[in-house]
């Protein structure tokens, strides 16, 4: 498929002046392939809708998709006549198809790059079971926090808890840390969990070890979170922008045919 | 409104019989004939007396001649018994396909297909007769099992071009296939008109043989006489013997059972202890001298080399593979440089092995191979004391696969073909020892998940639920070596622990591909078969109505059901999860080999 695309790609560079020149209404044609080739793009979130039906499989309508997509921008720019256009319309409706390439794109780069680090990262976690998962993590922190309380006689532990661990637990954290792979956040509540160890005994120590641990283990889920969740909303960015282009494309055809004056 | 909803009576093991034709004459004409004549009525408890199993478990056939009563390769949960008349069973190789008139299992129409995509309940659970399971679990077809209807056209023709042995009244057979899970072995048709048959599922048979020691040890004898002659004759350089070497052969093979049939309940037991799995019973250690040659039959076995102070999984051998055949070939060849074994070969939960001794093999079988069927020649002893422990990607020390028919192959038909790389150094030792401390090898349809490629769309949850009146039969969740998780979905075993004990053949294999089904409507919720499985790929669930009520029996108790994956049986196109993953992340493997395993991962 990639040899493909390259080919109709190359195609089009190279003739693609000259079938503008040749044909006057090419500029129709154009944009009635654009938007056909829309259509198709399109019926890919209708084939997910119809799993039970024996369409082809879903990897290769992906494969289609991701190509045709690439292929459908060489026909946009094609169909502008390589020129941004100048009425607020149709500069809104290229807009609306650059941000729909664009989300499309950054999508595909993003479904290759977040996988491997999720599996990285382990404790694998469905995403609609974080909650669950995070609120389990808190109960046994505070239960660690409070129940150190008795044995040492000080509050030590708790109130560092209370200030400083709380917040971390109580619910997701450190998103855009995740996103940018780094582990400040976590670097630094255990380094302050290290700073505090010298103030409390070897029973608080251990107390301290597990919450630690829990630390950890909240970092990881949190971390999960974060990209499970970047991997799911994309899909929310892109497949809006594309209804919303299609309307507008809609609106787009009507407006061309309207005030054509005859000229086609 | 209430959240309950009274259904009817809870349902039990009998609640559906087997047959409805058993009336009181006939259980009392089966009564006076043998075996059950001398059977002794007051050894059956009164949960499951005599009179009842015959009455419940039991049916009675009536048959056409040329009519066909069991195919080779269909998969079958009952057995049977001449009562009158003749029939005559097809001995290897077997019929053509298209004479035995070979379906598909039914699939939903088009248009039922359609509607799936407005018409799937919105409440879970809701309890509806399912399409393409018209074949109730436990339940035959009149006139017939597997083969209900066909008739052979040109029996003498038959009988002339095929070997085929004669049955008379108060001979079983299909025991083989009823008990252990595997394959019809053999096709077998009626010889006359109006042969009559008593056609018993094996919970019956069971019970029959649990109670009854004579029956018991009369099924033991034939189980292993005929499946010991049929595996042999299946074996390419036991094939290709004269008729009074293989005589020698099958004389002098031993039969030989390792393990626990029940496994799954002792590994349930160890993962929950969190112990890793226990000390496998050996069958051939590493070093000794290879007193004969071991094939496996049923089951699996652990293949292991030294390691510093413990052992590692080289491969796992299933059904058709054959160990210490290289060593004892080389030392034939090489009898003044003689090597031991050079791998341990463990039993993994059970099983069933046939060995043929090192003196027969070097009087009657290796004398007549070709110089094409025998191993590279291996280092010699000496060498092989001072020379490190072989690498796992070496040469030489892959293991013999053998065409295995599909009879014995536990699952669909295959050939082991074997590359010119061993499948074992495609695939790390670290994963084969993950798969096999999970008993992971046993999976026919394993759900393998790269997790490296999964963007945890949970499209196949989605498929699936579409597929199954939006209830998902599968868990997005399972254990994870490195990027491959197995997925908590049912594998379709080789060895499906999950049908042992099913009280009403409810979970039993489809006659066709042999999937692992859940008939709902004869289900009665027992857990038996969720309990049993080791991969907690069945989930019991409470059904409903239509209004999203739990129906509840008349002792207040919700009516529950066995549900897990069935592979989309009745849908188009295959599992739905396979065809809705995007990226091409997640895979049905059968894992019963490593060939698979490593095509997969190497896509």
């Amino acid at each position: 498929m990639a040899t493909i695309l390259i080919a109709a790609i190359w195609l089009i560079a190279v003739k693609g002046g000259g079938w503008q020149q040749s044909y006057p209404h090419f500029t129709y044609l154009s944009g009635w392939g654009l938007f056909g080739l829309m259509l198709i793009l399109t019926a890919y979130n209708g084939r997910k809708k119809l799993p039970f039906i024996p369409l082809l499989s879903s990897r290769l309508w992906l494969q289609v998709h991701l190509y045709l997509g690439l292929f459908t921008g060489v026909v946009f720019l094609l169909h502008l006549r390589w020129s941004w256009p100048s009425g607020w319309f149709e500069a809104a409706l290229a807009f609306l198809f650059s941000t729909v390439t664009g989300s499309g794109i950054v999508g595909w780069w993003l479904s290759r790059a977040l996988p491997p680090r999720l599996t990285t990262v382990g404790g694998e976690v469905p995403y609609d079971r974080i909650p669950e998962v995070v609120r389990a993590l808190r109960e046994d922190a505070e239960r660690v926090a409070l129940g150190a309380i008795p044995a040492a006689r000080t509050t030590t532990l708790s109130d560092f808890y209370a200030s400083r661990l709380a917040g971390f637990f109580a619910a997701p954290a450190n998103f855009t840390a995740h996103l940018r792979g780094s582990r400040r956040p976590l670097n630094r509540m255990l380094a302050q969990i290290g700073e505090v160890r010298r103030f409390v005994n070897s029973e608080e120590g251990k107390s301290l070890d597990q919450l630690a641990d829990l630390v950890r283990s909240k970092d990881a889920v949190d971390l999960q979170r974060s990209l499970q969740l970047v991997l799911k909303g994309w899909l929310f960015v892109h497949i809006p922008l594309t209804y919303s282009l299609l309307l507008a494309s809609v609106a787009h055809i009507v407006v061309v045919y309207a005030f054509s004056g005859g000229a086609r | 409104m209430s959240a309950v909803a009274l259904a009817p009576d809870r349902p039990r093991r009998w609640s559906v019989a087997f047959s409805e034709d058993m009336s009181d004459a006939a259980v009392q004409r089966l009564l006076g004939i043998a075996p059950f004549r001398h059977m002794n009525a007051a050894s059956f408890p009164r949960s499951a007396p005599l009179a009842d199993i015959l009455r419940n478990d039991a049916g009675i056939r009536r048959y056409k001649k040329g009519e066909i009563i069991v195919r080779e390769g269909d998969y079958g949960t009952s057995a049977f018994m001449v009562v009158s008349g003749a029939v005559q069973a097809v001995l290897s190789p077997g019929l053509p396909p298209a004479i035995v008139g070979r379906r598909e299992p039914s699939r939903r129409g088009w248009f039922s297909t359609l509607a799936q995509w407005w018409g799937n309940s919105r409440e879970d659970e809701v309890l509806r007769s399912k399409p393409g399971f018209g074949v109730a679990g436990g339940k035959s077809r009149s006139g017939g099992a597997e083969g209900a209807g066909i008739v052979l056209q040109d029996i003498p023709r038959v009988l002339g071009n095929h070997r085929t042995a004669a049955l008379v009244a108060g001979d079983f057979f299909g025991e083989i296939a009823a008990l252990s899970r595997m394959p019809r072995t053999a096709t077998v048709f009626a010889d006359e008109d109006g042969t009559e048959l008593l056609e018993i599922r094996w919970q019956g048979l069971r019970d029959l043989m649990r109670h009854d020691p004579q029956l018991r040890r009369h099924i033991d004898g034939i189980y292993r006489e005929r499946a010991l002659a049929t595996y042999l004759s299946e074996i390419p350089f036991i094939r290709r013997l004269p008729e009074e070497a293989k005589q020698r052969v099958m004389a002098a093979t031993q039969f030989e059972t390792y393990g626990d049939y029940d496994w799954s309940g002792e590994y349930k037991k160890l993962i929950q202890s969190g112990a890793m799995a226990a000390k496998e019973q050996t069958i051939a250690a590493e070093g000794d001298y290879p007193n004969g040659v071991i094939m496996i039959r049923a089951g699996f076995a652990r293949l292991t080399q030294r390691h510093g102070h413990g052992h590692r999984t080289i491969s796992y051998l299933g059904s058709g593979r054959v160990y210490g055949f290289d060593e004892v070939a080389h030392n034939w060849r090489h009898p003044l440089d003689p090597i031991p074994l050079q791998h341990t070969l463990r039993v993994i939960g059970y099983t069933h092995v046939l060995v043929i001794p090192t003196v027969t093999l070097e009087q009657v079988v290796l004398p007549a191979l070709g110089p094409e069927d025998f191993p590279p020649s291996r280092v010699g002893r000496q060498e092989a004391r001072s020379a490190p422990v072989a690498p796992i990607s070496a040469p030489g020390t892959h293991v013999r696969g053998i065409s295995v028919p599909a009879a014995f192959s536990g699952g669909k038909s295959r050939t082991l073909e074997e590359s010119p790389l061993p499948v074992e150094a495609r695939v790390d030792s670290e994963l084969m020892e993950f798969l096999t401390e999970n008993r992971f090898f046993n999976g026919t349809e394993a759900m393998l998940i790269d997790m490296d490629r999964c963007t945890r769309c949970d499209d196949c949850v989605r498929a699936c639920a579409s597929t199954h009146d939006n209830n998902p039969r599968f868990l997005r969740h399972g254990p994870v070596h490195e990027n491959i998780m197995v997925a908590q979905a049912c594998m379709h075993c080789a060895d499906p622990i999950c049908m042992i004990g099913c009280p009403t053949g409810a979970i039993h294999r489809d006659a066709f591909e042999g999937e692992v089904v859940v008939n709902p409507s004869t289900c009665i919720g027992c857990t038996v078969c969720a309990n049993n499985c080791p991969y907690g790929a069945i989930r019991m669930v409470e059904a409903r109505d239509e209004s999203g009520r739990i129906l509840v029996a008349s002792d207040a108790k919700p009516i529950v059901k066995a549900t897990k994956c069935d592979l989309c049986l009745d849908q188009y196109g295959g599992p739905a999860c396979v065809n809705a993953c995007p990226h091409d992340a997640l895979d049905r493997v059968n894992l019963n080999t490593l060939d698979d395993l490593a095509a997969w991962l190497r896509r």
